[in-house]
């Protein structure tokens, strides 16, 4: 489902070039649950980013489903990120003017496909009924991921790319969290979660290991 | 997406959530174009009821230009007022049908003093008031229909002269329409008349002694008394040009004070404020930078990002123009009096035109000072702007 050929990506900084990623091999089966690990600034985040075709590599190439997606025009892209992907992030990254029910709809919105009552059953099976209602802000940061992860669910992906999604989670929530991912996985779904802490790792059918921009075996 | 879809989250849902939560900035960007609008309002107005006074003040000070002919002695006419040459009444026609010229208001004229029951009397015949072609304007004095006269203050009350009167002069009866009443000056002792009456009694068809004229060249360059001999010269070489500089300089500097002001305020307005909304635009951006990221992450395109943004500034244009306006208005009405020295209040009045104008407008300058803003919100990088965890 996924290949990624000899990615390599260089940042360009004020003391020079940095290697974030460098000649990374991957191939990423459908169903499967890819936990990343590796120390901050081991260019996990940086390879979920190129996976979801958010930034170009300075080389390689990655195929999803068979298609380079960075032969894809801009707009393309962009509509193969709101088809195939849904995205969890440490930070949340919440609308902070819409409350749960809102900021879960709005990933329709980036494919004109407004699915009201997928975005209950979600609110449903994620425990936030009594909170649909509410703006982030009146969130506790269980609440704001599991909204996260409904967002992410809402146009059915292929694929979730979650980068840190219980960094800033008690552990029950974490664990929590990591279930709504791995019953994502187990109705088929592909997961690839990066972390630097050893949680997620339960619920892989696989690991990898990033220092310094590059897999360890 | 859709910008006004009605099932689920639109951007234009969007917009309006975004503005109830971050009231403040929408408020101060509000706030910076109904300053901008007031302002225009507010002189806009208060320049209509200017040039409707000045016109007022004209209308009652009279006519700034006499042209007469080129062998009349000036000398004489500057100490009696009346020129001692007459010229054809072709060449009324001949300048009210030029395009483009410095002058309105043409009024052929043929004075002459008579004797009428044992007293010295100015006559005065009075063609209709005509403007050149593009230059419509209400006329500046009443017309006096043939077989007509308008008496003045000191004869009607010596002669014993009253309304619907039958007078005789020369030979010609006519109608006395009006007595006019004291003016303190020589039009005490006059007596007006069609033109056509009063080439009957001064037995000079078809002649004229002078036609008078408003000039129009309150912000020209150089010298206007020039300016209109070498335009009217070009026209009526026959012609000789006399400015009444005392009326011509009392309505250049009414205008041009107004002029002044707007010209030297608006820049700096329209600046300030267009400043003020950039300013706040790209502190939205800036709060916003996580949700554009997050919104292009879900695969939102460029376009939907800048409708976000554009969309809003079009709610600010349209809510700062009402606000604009009506302030505006009610500034005009209450200080424009004051600054622009109008001294009939009844002149100044709302300018309705100018909602429209303001609708339409103050989106598109509220859209242009957020131009630079949106512009860094589409090109965001959202890989960078998410990995900023």
């Amino acid at each position: 489902m996924l290949t990624l050929q000899d990615l390599t990506k260089t940042y360009r900084t004020r003391v020079g070039q940095v290697k974030a990623l460098e000649g990374v091999n991957l191939e990423i089966d459908k169903g499967e649950f890819v936990v990343a690990c590796g120390p901050s600034g081991s260019g996990k985040t940086t390879l979920l980013m190129m996976v979801a075709a958010m930034l170009r590599p300075s080389a390689g190439v990655v195929r999803f489903d068979g298609r380079d997606v960075y032969e894809m025009a801009v707009p393309d892209r962009a509509r193969f990120r709101a088809d195939n992907i849904g995205f969890v992030f440490q930070m949340f990254h919440l609308v902070p003017y819409l409350n749960v029910r809102e900021n879960i709809l709005v990933a329709g919105g980036a494919v004109g496909r407004i699915d009201k009552g997928r975005a209950e059953e979600l609110i449903q099976q994620l425990g936030l009924q009594h909170r649909a209602s509410h703006r982030p802000a009146e969130l506790s940061a269980g609440e704001k991921q599991r909204t996260a992860i409904a967002r992410a669910l809402l146009n059915r992906p292929k694929l979730i790319l979650a980068d840190e999604p219980t960094g800033n989670l008690d552990p029950e929530n974490a664990r929590s969290v990591l279930r709504y991912l791995h019953d994502f996985q187990r109705a088929g779904g592909t997961v690839i979660v990066a972390t630097h802490g050893p949680a997620a790792r339960q619920f892989a059918t696989r690991t990898i290991y990033l220092r310094d921009g590059m897999v360890k075996a | 997406m859709t910008f006004t879809g009605t099932n689920g989250m639109s951007i234009l849902t969007m917009i309006f959530k975004e503005i109830r939560h971050r009231k403040i900035n929408f408020l101060l960007a509000v706030l910076a174009v109904m300053t901008a609008v007031a302002f225009l309002v507010a002189f806009y107005t208060a320049r209509k009821a200017s040039a409707r006074e000045t016109a007022r003040l004209m209308l009652s000070m009279g006519y700034n230009l006499h042209i007469i002919a080129r062998d009349a002695d000036v000398g004489a006419f500057l100490i009696t007022g009346i020129p001692d040459k007459t010229m054809p009444e072709a060449y009324l026609e001949k300048l009210a049908s030029q395009k483009n010229i410095s002058y309105n208001h043409l009024l052929a004229t043929l004075e002459g003093k008579i004797e009428w029951r044992g007293k010295e009397i100015i006559l005065t015949g009075l063609a209709p008031e005509v403007c050149p072609p593009g230059q419509k304007k209400p006329p500046m004095t009443f017309r006096v229909e043939t077989g007509t006269a308008y008496v003045g203050h000191r004869i009607a009350e010596t002669l014993q002269v009253r309304k619907d009167d039958a007078i005789t002069l020369s030979g010609k009866t006519l109608r006395v329409e009006r007595c006019l009443g004291e003016s303190g000056g020589t039009d005490d002792m006059r007596i007006q008349c069609s033109l056509t009456d009063a080439q009957a009694i001064l037995d000079l068809p078809g002649q004229i002694t002078a036609i008078k004229a408003v000039d129009c060249l309150c912000f020209a360059k150089g010298d206007p008394v020039a300016i209109l001999r070498k335009e009217i010269a070009s026209i009526l070489p026959e012609a000789q040009v006399l400015q009444v500089k005392s009326l011509a300089n009392a309505r250049a500097k009414q205008r041009q004070m107004v002029h002044k002001i707007f010209a030297v305020m608006l820049p700096f307005v329209i600046a300030a404020c267009g400043v003020w909304i950039g300013v706040l635009a790209v502190m939205n951006v800036r709060d916003r930078q996580q949700e554009i990221g997050l919104l292009r992450a879900l695969g939102y395109h460029t376009a939907n990002v800048l409708l976000l943004f554009l969309g809003r500034a079009v709610l600010v244009g349209v809510f700062g123009a009402i606000a604009g306006f009506l302030l505006g208005t009610g500034l005009g009405l209450r200080f424009g009096p004051g600054i622009f020295e109008i001294t009939a209040r009844t002149m100044v009045r709302p300018e309705f035109s100018l909602f429209v104008l303001s609708c339409l407008l103050a989106p598109l300058f509220a859209v242009v000072a957020s131009f630079v803003s949106t512009m860094i919100a589409v090109t965001y990088d959202p890989a960078a702007t998410l990995r900023e965890e």
